[in-house]
């Protein structure tokens, strides 16, 4: 079979592999560089989306974190002010209990007093009804003489008088 | 036995009477390149098929690292992205000249042991090169360069200007060329010499066994390991990186 040099340049050959060489570019360009270059721009791509995303997120539960502690300040603040006027509240009321206890038991001392008083003079009159009629008798058996109503009487009252004394 | 070293084989004559350009030839270095450039592309389309943004396979981690070695090898030598737009040719030249190299692995005859393939390479190199020079100083500029640092330079600057693509295109074809022609010379003095040995064993035997070139065996995968795997490897990627220094070297001025 025909060979050619061993050196020498062909100038066919010479022109094919030029173009050979460009057609390679544009295959390895096409087949190879594109497609990867485009995959590695999507997952920048979606890298960056990522840390947006991220950056998003925690701005976001920032936000939320803020608005929970001030809300929970706010609802400190009310349930001290709650207790506040509950204390005052309770304060007062117990001011008026005892205030109207107080009251209450002072009438009812001055009622008691009063019953008691009533009570005892009542009973000291009917004391004194009893113990005169009793010492009348008493006295008549005992003296077994009548003695004008007068005398007697004064004994009697004179006797009473005792008595109220003593008591 | 007579041991000849030879082209690459015409297969094909196709007579177009262009006085200088002469006939095509439709030679082994033309077929073995486009075999070469079917690989080349066959590979690439394998290793990009279904990419994915996440959770890459093997093959696209394999096609990604290619990708990144060959922008990082031009942009590590130019200092910068500025060349960004070379970055597929470089790896388009390298590739072939890698895969042209190394198919001689497989019997058939690299195309790279033809001169006329470094030629047109080194050709285009110094194209872009010159390219590069106007664009950074302008024609003038480019023209001045030449009688740089004194006017008496002239000539041997218009030398060296040349000797660029002349010596990256001998130099790639020369270590390829040469080892062909070691392969060659070690087959057949391996040959002979498995031959000359068994035929000391006498009768029939000695005679069918000595056809057999039992030495071809062994030793020249060794050297093939050299002239084939480093050597291929290592023009393929002084080719390659002559290519991105001129050029980077030229756009500087």
């Amino acid at each position: 079979m025909e060979t050619q040099q061993l050196v020498t340049i062909v100038p066919w050959t010479f022109i094919a592999t030029i173009l050979n060489l460009f057609l390679q570019l544009y295959l390895i360009k096409r087949f190879l560089f594109k497609p990867v270059q485009e995959v590695i721009r999507k997952r920048q791509e979606k890298a960056d989306q990522d840390i947006r995303a991220a950056e998003k997120a925690r701005e976001e539960a920032e936000s939320v974190r803020s608005e929970y502690e001030k809300n929970m300040a706010n609802a400190r603040a009310e349930a001290s002010s709650i207790i506040d006027r509950a204390k005052k509240d309770a304060e007062s009321r117990s001011e008026q209990l005892l205030r109207a206890a107080e009251e209450q038991a002072k009438n009812l001392k001055t009622k008691a007093d009063q019953d008691i008083r009533q009570e005892r003079r009542k009973a000291l009159n009917e004391l004194k009804g009893e113990i005169g009629g009793i010492a009348m008798d008493i006295a008549g058996k005992v003296v077994e003489k009548e003695i004008d109503e007068k005398d007697h009487r004064s004994l009697i009252e004179d006797f009473l008088k005792n008595v109220e004394e003593a008591s | 036995m007579n041991f000849d070293i030879s082209g690459a084989k015409i297969f094909f004559r196709i007579p177009t009477g262009i006085p200088v350009l002469g006939d095509i030839l439709i030679t082994e270095t033309i077929l073995v390149s486009w075999l070469v450039m079917a690989i080349i592309t066959g590979l690439c389309i394998f290793l990009t098929r279904n990419l994915k943004v996440e959770k890459i396979g093997k093959r696209q981690a394999v096609a990604e690292l290619l990708v990144e070695t060959a922008t990082n090898l031009v942009r590590s030598n130019t200092g910068g992205k500025r060349f960004d737009r070379m970055i597929p040719f470089v790896a388009a030249l390298f590739s072939t000249s890698v895969v042209s190299n190394l198919i001689s692995l497989t019997g058939l005859r690299s195309p790279t042991a033809d001169l006329s393939v470094e030629a047109a390479w080194a050709v285009v190199v110094f194209i872009m090169i010159t390219a590069n020079k106007i664009k950074a100083g302008g024609v003038l500029g480019y023209l001045k360069g030449f009688t740089t640092p004194i006017f008496v330079m002239t000539p041997f600057n218009i030398l060296s200007e040349i000797a660029t693509p002349i010596s990256m295109a001998c130099r790639h074809f020369g270590n390829i060329l040469s080892g062909v022609v070691i392969n060659g010379l070690i087959y057949a003095a391996l040959a002979l010499a498995s031959s000359a040995i068994l035929h000391l064993i006498p009768g029939a035997a000695g005679q069918l066994l000595s056809q057999i070139p039992i030495l071809d065996v062994g030793l020249p995968a060794i050297l093939s390991f050299y002239f084939d795997w480093f050597s291929g490897i290592m023009q393929a990627f002084i080719f390659t990186m002559l290519t991105i220094m001129y050029i980077a070297n030229a756009a500087e001025g």
